[in-house]
This record gives structure tokens, C-alpha cells and sequence, in this order.
């Protein structure tokens, strides 16, 4: 049994060992904040940026996280990423830890936009700037510096264009596969049915309808379930609109499990490499992209511009764009 | 035979070796995390408050003896307030007159700069607070505003010191576990019974919606006084209680395993929150409503800490100086042999599965309370960690046998961890694959601990 | 030297094992001859346990060789002792319920054709075992429908199925009914004709002297005697395990019996007890005999409230009892010593203390606190709860400092002394044992036996339950026989009884 004790006790170390050697190999960590003061460093450390998002399962905000640390180097500041994993009391606790670490600034995408709150003015009290990307914050009483985001009103008003386009003369039904905890969907279906109201208004013969709308989650299972359910309750479906691609996705396997894939046209958001993939075989038929490169790189500008003294908007917003088939076709990164 | 032979002595101081172990091992595994994670965060720290100003007032005077200027620049917050009116006050005393004191963010200090370039004075040094000597408008200032070139920057100097044993961090770690470890107290005593309850996360959920719905429709919203929010808790709290009722008699009256009577009641809550809550956050409460969660009135110790350490040393003599606490371990000891001793066997697990909900249902208010809002989605998975707490602390799953504190401890544990591997920027996948061993060596060594008994 | 007779069977030669503060064996030796049953005796912790699991490969001894058929075996797991054509038979079997008969007597020992199991030629083979041992069972038969002496039989069977030479048995008619313990015994003696050696650890003297050609005697981890079982009378036999001489194995009492106490009539429940009326006199010993199944234990359950009658009452002192629950009993008066005494009787892995309190919270709570509404009455006074468990250490004579210690860590006498503390603590005027003396060995049932009396002279009124017939003569004032759930007869004078006439009554 002292045999058993050991093994126990050697598992930790190894666990020990494990994080302090992932420590040094990504090299992000506060600590190593004051080594790069060493000679030969060719920019000398402002500090380290904390950044937390909503999950790094998906590519969306991996792609924010890794564009603002590779951005954030070259201005001179290291970069802690976590990820509060849909969690809002554990990305609570990062902010936390982010203060105490004395970090210099901190970049949010929220877990829950009021929740948040909290956590913010802890920041706010240490002195600490906030900035949030892609998902805003709305409590009330905190102070955040920067929200830099797409413009997801105006990418939901593009993906109206797009069913309409696509759904041509004859109209129809349409579900819409949302995800009501974030504020950025709520925009998109916002904008999304602002479109459809006016175009019905003025075209009584081809109306697109929304017959449902149900929580796809914004993840690929929810979205196949909802799609499914979608297919029992509504024979006559045309069309599919999801907050997201991996809903979107989701939608599209629903659709080729029940046959319906040729019969129902998908629209997406996002314009992720797979919701890109599927365009280009025509598997989706169009996203109003979002620029997660552009994003982190405004809000990495904005942090520079800000401890620089300059004024810095309190939000700024980058346009979607829409993004079809033949895009698909002449874009270099897909197969 | 003699016992005091240095070869008699082996075996048994082996032995004494297991013992410890087995019986504090957790505890030794706890110093162990702390001291880990002291040396590998050891860190420049730069201090702050009334410590950086003092320093730079030190410094000041070294500059020299005839009276000269100087502007003061910080940020906003507490410590910055500290920092500004230290400063001043010491550099009057040390003979240096304050030109200007700017606070507040970098674009004030640079407008304010630039007004005082536009004047003639001129001053020896800008000194600068800890956050404000990171900002980017002080890189090349010479050049930008030539009034300031012969200026001296002063910032604080930075010494070492691990991050992880900053008060503010070690008290960060006991508010981070608050919910966890008071949720744990009720999971202790249903393992103690050799049950388990899989529905605390969701009942914290219920809880925070509950408690923050009865708030704003009934008890007045933003405007509820003390009184309304202790309605709100009490009313979160109680739907936890009626929900362990429902649990415990499932379990007591009709013999269901525990495991699947609290999975259906985890369920229920879970979609119940979403119902009550519409599957929104419900933040309209008063601001006074995190006074649990974030407020710190006894000696600076955040009240969710103050709480949870009382429900811990209540616990403790409950379970170990009255009749119930003595049925809980008998009925997980053996229950047939307690029910033939006469204990109320039924009536002790019921018992225990209300304290379980009702303690859930604080937990929930607490971290209402400490999120300022409550909402459905809150405390997802936290009843693994709950029960990987108690497992970690000792706590044996076929009943009868752990102690409150080494649940306490359990918790400790897994908040040490959780925050030495955020401050060390361990990302969160690996945070989970080492949570993961840690409470699997935990397992092994109550393993062993069985194995001695 | 050489010797011209062959070797032993199987010689165990200088065997030592030290535990943390107890030297379990010293110097210990052992010989076994083909076709010999060997006793092996002695009080519980005088090391035979520990021996026979070294000569099993689960414990390995400090010092000490095993030597079969004269050449030296390495003994270190159970796999080595299987190999070695060594079979243990514990007292807790070792069978899977669910499994056949047939898939456990080849559990590990699979015959295989590509994986796949033979089941025919396992059938055949162990139909052949079965008919070997006399035993009619169905190879298919799941394990948990069979009776306690069938298991037994599966488990020699077992032993069988890898040609052992060595059969160990431990305790093996502590469960069985006589005939039963008649049938084995025939297994045994035709066992030893094929030339197997059987090591027989029993507590039972009257076994021993009909079933053992020798005797080896332990004691305090060393062998105090080894004698031909014809030469080693019975009284000296206890007082080589005990170590001291002892006066009578049944202490006699002054005949002092009263008025009615415990009154029972018209208990039923179910086939297990059919209107059962007897009553309990003041000062009375009354035992309750019969064969296993006969419905005496569950005829004392009912009494207790452990379970439900469903018809019929029980009165004390010429008080009519609503009882509904172990609780209701005890409040009454009544205690049951549960013959399991480790899944019923005690928490064994909680302190002697609180199982000593356990039923007692009201009288060692601190006056004035706590409330009382559930029964969960508030703060225990810690300091009463260890004085008045002092009280009955010393005058029951329990092993010192045994309070702080798990209940499991106690001898089996010891332990059933702590659950009789715990029922004279909760005033108990009727005290019912089931098997008082199950699993205890000889030197602690004469201190069970004497305390027993001692209750009934101070006026308490007592049942037993008992299968040592022998127990149930010298003990009883008046024996009630239980067949098929009814009482079946009565004998007033057991003086002048023998256990022919209990069983006449028992088997009708």
C-alpha cells in the first residue's frame, strides 16, 4: 500500500510538472512578463493583455484569441488566453485571476452580457481597462472602454437578402435557428426580420415567412435537433436561417438524413472555414461573413490607441459581407 | 523482545508514515499545490497604493534637497486614490511642491500633460502610479512635448514576490470556491449516507432564478430593500429545500437509487430554471444585492468566505457532537444495523437530502449575488466538482466514512489548482486533463486508506 | 539421518509473520499426512488464520518454508497454491451468485476450444464431481438459488476440479444444519480414502472428536500441542486453547423464575411464522430451537419490530406493545443481539463508542439543549458516553482501550459484548440472542454464558436462538422447538433431555 501511496503522490507531481512545463513552452504566462526585459528582446514588454472568450471549441473566437496575441507581440505586449467556456462565473473567476495578475488591459468575450457585470467593475475598480470583442456587454454601471464587434444588424439584414434571393418568386416558409443568450444573435434575427418585414410589405405575392424560431444553440447537435423537429412540424419548410455555422451545419445533416437537402436552402453566418466549405459545394447558400482577424486587430489597435491617450470609440463595428457560392470558388484557402 | 531496537522501531515508524499519510494526506497535498505554485509564480510585482508612493517619496529625496515640482499621474480606483493623496502628502513633506495631479485614464493624462506644456512652468519629475507606468503615452515624450525634456519619469520599482500569495489572490481563491465548498457541506452528508445528489448544480441554477425573479416582480426590483432580497433568498433557498424533499423521499419512501432519483430532479430544475427565467438573466436587482457575494465587512474577509467558513465550523459540530451526526454516519455505515438499533433511518436521509437542496439553494445565492444576476445557465457541471471536492477531502462513496473539513480541504484543493494553472496561463483543456488526475490520485489514496482499515 | 517412511504430504516448517504490533506467528510448524484430517484449534487470533493463509499464498510469512512431498515449494500467490494442489474453502464462499454451478466450478479454469467454452465437456465433468461428493445438484443451476451446504459442495467441488491433494475448510458447519454437518462429513471421510489431506479449522469440540485423526493446537501465534485427536479429552483440549483451566463450559444458576414478563400471541407472517404464543417468566431463559429455517429468527424479528407482524401482539409486564419498528421495541424495553453481527448487529467501521451509544442518544445528550421533534435530541455529552461505556468494559471485561477503536477490529466475543453494553445501556428487560455465540470462541462463549446468567438473575427475561444443541441443553430453562414456522413441542427439564429428543421435535 505504500506502493499505492507513492503512485499517488508521483501522479500529482506529474501533473505538476505537466502545467509547469506548458508554462514555459507557450511562454504567454504573466510571469514570464519580466524576462523579456532581457537584452536582445527586440520590444520591450507594456505588459500582458488578459483575454477571456466564449469558448475556444469554436474557430471563430480561436481565431480572435490567436489574431490578438499574434497582434498584441507585435505592439510590444504578451498575452494570457482563457476561455470561460460558456461559463460565466468561471470566466468571473479569470477576470479575477487577470487582476491579480496585474495585467495590463483586458479583453472580454462575454459568457452572458449582463452577468458579466460583476466582473467588469472589478476591473473597473483595480483600474484596469476593458475591452469586449464580438459579444457586447449590457449591464448597466460598468465601464468598458472599447466594443469592437461586426456589425450583426447589418450581417442580418444581408442574410434576409440572401434567403430572399435565394427562395426567389415564389416565397415560403422559413424557420430561423437562433441562440437568445447572446446579444450578437438576437442583432443578427434582428436584422434578419427587418428585412423580410419591409420586403413582404412590398412584395404581398412572394412573402417569406418565419414559421418558428427555434434554440439551435449556435451548436451543430442543437441545430440538427431543432432542424429535425423543424422537418415534423413544418412540411412546406423553404428555407433555414442559423445564427451560426456549426448550426447552420447542423441544419444541413438534419436535411440530408430526411432527403429534404435539395428542397430547403440554408442560410448561415459567420463564414468559418467549414461554413465556407460547404458554400463552395453549395451545401449552404450564402453567409454574411464576419472578420474575426479584423475584429481582434481593431480591438489590439484600440488597446495601443487608448494607454497612447487617444480617443477610442466606444463601439466600433465591422461589416459583414456576403459571401456565395461563386466566392467559394475563387477562394484560395478552401480545396 | 525490545521495542526500543532501531529494527523493531522500522516497521512501526512506517507504519506512523501510512497513518499520516492516509489521515492527512490531503491536507500535505494541499501544501504541497501552495508551495508549487508559489515558487512557479513567483513574479516582479509592482507595488501600489500608499507602498509605491511611499518608495518614490524615498526617491525623491535622493534627488536632492532644493525644493522643486513635480506632476503626479494615475489611473482610477482605490488603490490609485491611495497612491495620489500618499504622494502628495509625502512629497510636501520631503520639500517638493505637486504641480498638477492628473487622474484618470491615459487620454486624460496625455490632455493634461499637453495643457501643462502649454504654460511655462516647468517641473524636475513626473511621477508616475503602477498601472499608469505602463501607458503608452509616456514613450517618447521628450520628443512629442519638449517642455518635458528635462523631466525625470518616476514609476514604481518592482520587487519579487510569488502572485500567487498576494492576499488579494489567496482571498480570490476562498471566493472562488465559496459556492462550491457551501454546496459541498450537503454533498458530504448525502455521501455520508452512502447516497450522492446529482441535482445541486441545477438547483443552484433554480435557486439564482428563483431568487432574483421573486426580486424583481414581487420585491420591488432595483428598488428592493434589505428586506425584499432577503425574501428573494429565503424564497430560492426553500424551492432548493422543497426539491430535496422531493429527492429524499423518492429515495427513502420508495427505495429508488439515489443516482437516478436526483438525475430526474436535476433535470426537472435544470428546465424549471429555464422556464422561471424564460431562458434569460434576470439582473434587476438592487445594486445592495451583492453584498454576499463581493462585499467584505469582517477583516476584510469576503462575506461568501466569512459564510462558508461558518457553515463549515457548524457542520463540524453537528457531525461530530450531536445524535444526527451520529445517525448520518451510521446510516452510511451499515443501515440495516442502525435501523435495528433504532435509528430513524428514513428520517436521516431525508434529512439529509433537504440540507443538501437547502445549502445548493444558498449556494445559488451566492453566486447571484456574486454575478449580480441569476440565471439558468449557472452551475453547469458544478455538481461533479462538488462531489470531486468531497471525494478529494476523504470522503468515502460508499458512505460512512470522511469529515466535513476534509471536504473543505477537497475544495481548497481544487481552487488552489484551478488558480495556479490561470495565473501560470495553463490553457483551459490541460486545466482539465490535471483536475482530472488530481481527483484521481485523490481516489487511489482512499483507496489505500480503505486498504489499512 | 535418513528416514525410510516417505515424506509428509505437506510439511510447513518454521513459519513466522510479524504485524505491526503483533507477532502473529512464531516459529510455527505443521505436518500433514495423505488421507489425515488434522484440527487445527485455537482461539480466535491464536494465528490460524494467518497460517492457513500463508499455506494459501496470500499472506507471505517473514520466515518458514513449505515443503510438499518432501521438496520445497515457493508458496507467494493463490495461483502458486493452486498449482500446488492446495484449496482453501473459506466460511464466506467464494461462489458468484449469478454464475451456474458449473461456471463456477470452472471460474478461471475455462475448457476452451478457440475461446469458446466446451460446455458439454465442462457439464460432464462436473456432473462426475457432483456424484464424487454425493451431492444432487444440476450443474446448471444458478449459484444463489442453492442452499448453504450445496454451495459448500460446489466449493469442494471446486477444490476437486483442480485435482487438490491439500483441502483447507474453515468453519464449514458453522452454517449447517445437523444432517448437513453428517452428509460433509461423509464427503470428508471419502476425501481422505483418495488420500487427500484435510486441514478442518472448526470451534466445534463434539466435531472434532468425530471427524479428526490429530489435533494441533495454537495460541498466541504458537503451537501449543499436537496429539491424536483419541488422546486429548475434551477438557483439556479448551484449556490448551484457553490457556487457563476453566470451571464448567455452562455455568449453573440458581433456579429463580417468576411471573410472566414477555407475553407473545398469535404472531404470523406469512409461511415463515404460524401463530406463534409462547411467554417469558421473570429471571426465565427460554431458547427457541429447530432447524435452520424453521422461522425462530424470524419469529425474534417480529418481537423486535424489524419486521412486520401480521397478525398477533406481544405484551410486556402485562402491557399490550404497538410495535412498529426496532425504535418502538427499544423504547418498550425489548433488544435483539442480531446473529449477523457484522451487517446487523454493528457499524463495523465506526468506534466502539458510537456503536456503543448508538441506540442510547437520549440518555447522553446534555439536559436542556437540542430538540427533540424528529429524534435528532441535540448536543452528546461526550464525557457521560465514555464513562458509562467504562462501566461496562470493566465489569464485561472488554478488551482495554477498545472505545476508540472500529467495532471491526474486535474479536468476535468482544464485539458481541459491545452490543450487549449497548442494550443494557437502552434499559432492556427482555433480551432476545439470536446465536449468541456464533463465530466466538471457547474462552469468550463461557463469559457470554456466564454474563447471560447473570442477566436472568437480575430478573430480565431472555430468548435464544440457537443450532448448538449443546448450547441449547445447558443453557435453557425451557426449550421451545420451531418446525415449519410453529412451535412443535416443549421440553420443560432440558436437565433431562438429550439432543435426540430436540430433534425428534425439530424434524417430526
Amino acid at each position: 500500500m505504500r506502493l499505492v501511496s507513492w503512485a499517488a503522490v508521483t501522479l500529482l507531481a506529474m501533473c505538476l510538472c505537466g502545467c509547469g512545463a506548458k508554462n514555459e513552452q507557450t511562454g504567454n504566462g504573466p510571469e514570464s512578463g519580466g524576462a523579456s526585459s532581457k537584452a536582445g528582446a527586440p520590444t520591450a514588454a507594456k505588459g500582458t493583455i488578459g483575454v477571456s472568450v466564449l469558448t475556444m471549441t469554436n474557430p471563430f473566437f480561436k481565431t480572435i484569441a490567436d489574431t490578438i496575441t499574434a497582434e498584441a507581440v507585435t505592439h510590444g505586449y504578451e498575452t494570457t488566453i482563457t476561455s470561460g467556456e460558456f461559463d460565466v462565473a468561471k470566466q468571473q473567476n479569470q477576470v479575477k485571476d487577470f487582476i491579480v495578475a496585474g495585467c495590463s488591459a483586458i479583453v472580454l468575450c462575454p459568457c452572458d452580457s449582463r452577468s458579466i457585470g460583476p466582473a467588469i467593475a472589478e476591473a473597473n475598480a483595480a483600474g484596469i481597462p476593458v475591452f469586449t470583442a464580438d459579444i457586447a456587454c449590457l449591464a448597466e454601471g460598468v465601464d468598458v472602454v472599447s466594443h469592437v464587434a461586426s456589425d450583426n444588424l447589418g450581417g442580418g439584414r444581408l442574410a434576409a437578402e440572401a434567403m430572399i434571393e435565394a427562395m426567389g418568386e415564389a416565397g415560403g416558409e422559413v424557420v430561423v435557428l437562433d441562440f437568445k443568450q447572446a446579444e450578437s444573435c438576437l442583432l443578427r434575427v434582428q436584422g434578419f426580420k427587418e428585412v423580410l418585414d419591409a420586403h413582404n410589405a412590398d412584395h404581398p405575392e412572394q412573402v417569406v415567412e418565419i414559421v418558428a424560431e427555434l434554440p439551435g444553440d449556435g451548436k451543430k447537435d442543437q441545430g440538427f435537433k431543432c432542424t429535425e423537429d423543424a422537418l415534423q412540424a413544418h412540411a412546406n419548410l423553404a428555407g433555414i436561417f442559423a445564427i451560426n455555422d456549426p448550426s447552420a451545419l447542423g441544419a444541413r445533416a438534419a436535411l440530408e438524413k430526411a432527403g429534404k437537402a435539395d428542397e430547403i436552402v440554408i442560410v448561415g453566418f459567420d463564414g468559418q472555414i467549414d461554413g465556407k466549405q460547404a458554400i463552395k459545394e453549395g451545401k449552404i447558400y450564402a453567409d454574411p461573413v464576419q472578420f474575426p482577424e479584423r475584429i481582434a486587430a481593431m480591438t489590439v489597435d484600440s488597446i495601443v490607441r487608448y494607454f497612447a491617450g487617444d480617443e477610442v470609440a466606444t463601439e466600433q463595428l465591422i461589416p459583414c459581407e456576403l459571401y456565395r457560392q461563386a466566392d467559394g470558388e475563387a477562394d484560395p484557402s478552401l480545396q | 523482545m525490545n521495542a526500543d531496537t532501531p529494527a523493531a522501531l522500522m516497521p512501526r515508524l512506517r507504519h506512523m508514515g501510512a497513518t499520516v499519510l492516509a489521515d492527512h494526506g490531503m491536507l500535505l497535498v494541499l501544501g504541497l499545490l501552495c508551495v508549487f505554485f508559489s515558487i512557479v509564480t513567483l513574479d516582479e510585482q509592482t507595488p501600489v497604493g500608499g507602498d509605491a508612493a511611499g518608495q518614490l517619496v524615498r526617491r525623491l529625496s535622493q534627488i536632492g534637497d532644493e525644493p522643486k515640482q513635480l506632476v503626479i499621474v494615475a489611473g482610477r480606483g482605490s488603490d490609485e486614490d491611495a497612491f495620489v493623496s500618499a504622494l502628495a502628502e509625502g512629497a510636501a513633506t520631503a520639500g517638493w511642491s505637486v504641480a498638477g495631479i492628473s487622474q484618470g485614464g491615459p487620454r486624460d493624462a496625455r490632455m493634461s500633460l499637453e495643457a501643462f506644456a502649454a504654460t511655462d512652468r516647468r517641473v524636475e519629475v513626473i511621477a508616475l502610479s503602477a498601472s499608469a507606468g505602463a501607458w503608452g503615452v509616456f514613450d517618447g515624450l521628450e520628443s512629442r512635448l519638449p517642455a518635458f525634456a528635462d523631466a525625470t519619469l518616476l514609476r514604481p520599482e518592482p520587487t519579487r514576490w510569488p502572485n500567487f500569495l498576494k492576499a488579494t489572490n489567496l482571498l480570490n481563491v476562498a471566493n472562488q470556491i465559496a459556492v462550491i465548498a457551501i454546496v459541498a457541506v450537503g454533498m458530504t452528508l448525502v455521501i455520508l449516507t452512502g447516497g450522492i445528489d446529482l441535482s445541486v448544480g441545477s438547483l443552484i441554477a433554480l435557486s439564482s432564478v428563483t431568487g432574483a425573479v421573486c426580486i424583481r416582480d414581487v420585491c420591488g426590483g432595483q428598488a428592493a430593500g434589505t428586506a425584499g432580497m432577503v425574501v428573494g433568498a429565503a424564497v430560492g433557498i426553500l424551492i432548493c429545500g422543497l426539491a430535496g424533499v422531493l429527492s429524499g423521499g423518492v429515495v427513502t419512501l420508495f427505495g429508488i437509487p439515489p443516482f437516478i432519483a436526483t438525475l430526474g430532479m436535476m433535470l426537472v430544475a435544470s428546465g424549471s430554471a429555464y422556464i422561471i427565467a424564460e431562458g434569460q438573466s434576470i439582473n434587476q436587482v438592487p445594486d445592495a444585492f451583492v453584498w454576499l457575494g463581493r462585499g467584505a465587512d469582517l477583516a476584510g474577509l469576503p462575506n461568501a468566505v466569512v459564510l462558508m467558513l461558518v457553515l463549515y465550523a457548524a457542520a463540524h459540530i453537528v457531525m461530530s457532537r450531536t445524535t444526527f451526526g451520529r445517525y448520518v454516519y451510521a446510516v452510511g455505515g451499515n443501515a440495516e444495523a442502525a435501523r435495528l438499533s433504532g435509528v430513524p433511518v428514513r428520517r436521516v436521509m431525508l434529512a439529509v437530502y433537504v440540507l443538501c437542496g437547502l445549502l445548493a439553494g444558498l449556494g445559488g445565492i451566492v453566486m447571484a449575488s456574486q454575478l449580480k444576476s441569476g440565471a439558468p445557465t449557472y452551475g453547469q457541471m458544478y455538481e461533479l466538482y462538488v462531489i470531486a471536492a468531497v471525494v478529494v477531502g476523504g470522503t468515502s462513496l460508499s458512505g460512512g466514512e470522511g469529515r466535513v473539513l476534509g471536504t473543505l480541504v477537497g475544495a481548497l484543493i481544487i481552487a488552489v489548482i484551478q488558480n495556479g494553472m490561470n495565473l501560470t496561463g495553463v490553457e483551459s483543456y490541460t486545466q482539465k486533463v490535471v483536475l482530472g488526475l488530481v481527483i484521481l490520485a485523490a481516489v487511489l489514496l482512499d483507496r489505500l486508506r480503505s486498504r489499512r482499515g | 539421518m535418513v528416514s525410510a517412511s516417505p515424506p509428509p504430504l505437506l510439511e510447513m516448517r518454521g513459519i513466522s509473520k510479524q504485524y505491526p504490533g503483533v507477532k502473529a506467528l512464531d516459529d510455527v510448524g505443521l505436518t500433514l499426512e495423505r488421507g489425515e484430517v488434522l484440527a487445527l484449534m485455537g482461539e480466535n487470533g491464536a494465528g490460524k488464520s494467518t497460517l492457513m493463509k500463508v499455506l494459501a499464498g496470500a499472506v507471505r510469512p517473514d520466515a518458514g518454508a513449505i515443503f510438499l512431498d518432501g521438496t520445497e515449494q515457493q508458496v507467494t500467490s493463490p495461483v502458486d497454491a493452486r498449482g500446488c494442489g492446495i484449496a482453501v474453502i473459506h466460511q464466506e464462499f467464494n461462489l458468484v451468485p449469478a454464475l451456474s454451478v458449473r461456471e463456477n466450478i470452472f471460474l478461471g479454469l475455462e475448457q476452451t476450444t478457440a475461446g469458446f467454452v466446451r460446455r458439454g465437456d465442462e457439464r460432464r465433468r462436473a456432473e462426475e464431481l457432483l456424484r464424487r461428493i454425493g451431492v444432487a445438484v444440476h450443474p446448471e443451476t444458478p449459484c444463489r438459488r442453492l442452499t448453504v451446504a450445496q454451495q459448500q459442495a460446489v466449493e469442494i467441488a471446486k477444490a476437486l476440479a483442480v485435482d487438490a491433494r491439500i483441502i483447507v475448510m474453515d468453519e464449514p458447519t458453522a452454517t449447517l444444519t445437523p444432517q448437513e454437518v453428517e452428509k460433509l462429513f461423509a464427503v470428508i471421510a471419502d476425501l481422505t480414502q483418495q488420500g487427500i489431506g484435510v486441514i478442518y479449522v472448526s470451534h466445534r469440540l463434539d466435531e472434532i472428536e468425530e471427524i479428526a485423526d490429530r489435533v494441533q493446537v495454537l495460541r498466541d501465534g504458537q503451537v501449543v500441542a499436537v496429539r491424536a485427536a483419541d488422546q486429548l479429552p475434551r477438557r483439556e483440549l479448551i484449556e490448551l486453547m484457553v490457556g487457563r483451566s476453566l470451571e464448567e463450559e455452562f455455568p449453573s444458576r440458581r433456579q429463580s423464575v417468576g411471573e410472566p414478563r414477555l407475553v407473545v400471541r398469535g404472531l404470523c407472517r406469512g409461511d415463515k411464522v404460524r401463530n406463534v404464543s409462547f411467554e417469558v417468566r421473570r429471571g426465565e431463559i427460554v431458547a427457541l430451537a429447530g432447524l435452520v429455517g424453521a422461522g425462530r429468527t424470524e419469529v425474534v424479528r417480529l418481537i423486535f419490530g424489524a419486521d412486520q407482524a401480521e397478525a398477533g401482539h406481544v405484551a410486556l409486564d402485562g402491557q399490550v406493545l404497538s410495535i412498529r419498528s426496532p425504535r418502538d421495541a427499544i423504547r418498550a424495553g425489548i433488544c435483539l443481539l442480531t446473529e449477523d453481527r457484522k451487517h446487523q448487529g454493528l457499524i463495523l467501521s465506526q468506534s466502539v463508542l458510537h456503536n456503543f451509544a448508538l441506540p442510547n442518544a437520549a440518555h447522553f445528550v446534555a439536559a436542556g439543549r437540542g430538540f427533540t421533534g424528529w429524534g435528532f435530541t441535540g448536543w452528546i455529552d461526550q464525557q457521560r458516553e465514555r464513562d458509562a461505556f467504562a462501566g461496562y468494559a470493566t465489569s464485561m471485561r472488554i478488551r482495554a482501550n477498545a472505545a476508540a477503536h472500529p467495532a471491526g477490529t474486535l474479536s468476535g466475543g468482544n464485539q458481541q459484548k459491545v452490543v450487549l453494553a449497548k442494550w443494557l445501556e437502552s434499559n432492556s428487560e427482555v433480551l432476545i440472542f439470536d446465536e449468541p455465540t456464533r463465530g466466538i470462541d471457547v474462552g469468550a462463549k463461557v463469559e457470554i454464558y456466564g454474563l447471560m446468567n447473570e442477566l436472568a438473575e437480575q430478573g430480565k427475561a431472555i430468548v435464544m436462538v440457537s443450532s448448538e444443541l449443546p448450547e441449547v441443553l445447558g443453557m435453557a430453562d425451557r426449550i421451545l422447538v420451531m418446525h415449519e414456522g410453529r412451535i412443535t413441542g416443549e421440553i420443560a427439564d432440558p436437565a433431562a433431555a438429550t439432543q435426540a429428543d430436540i430433534l425428534s421435535l425439530a424434524i417430526r
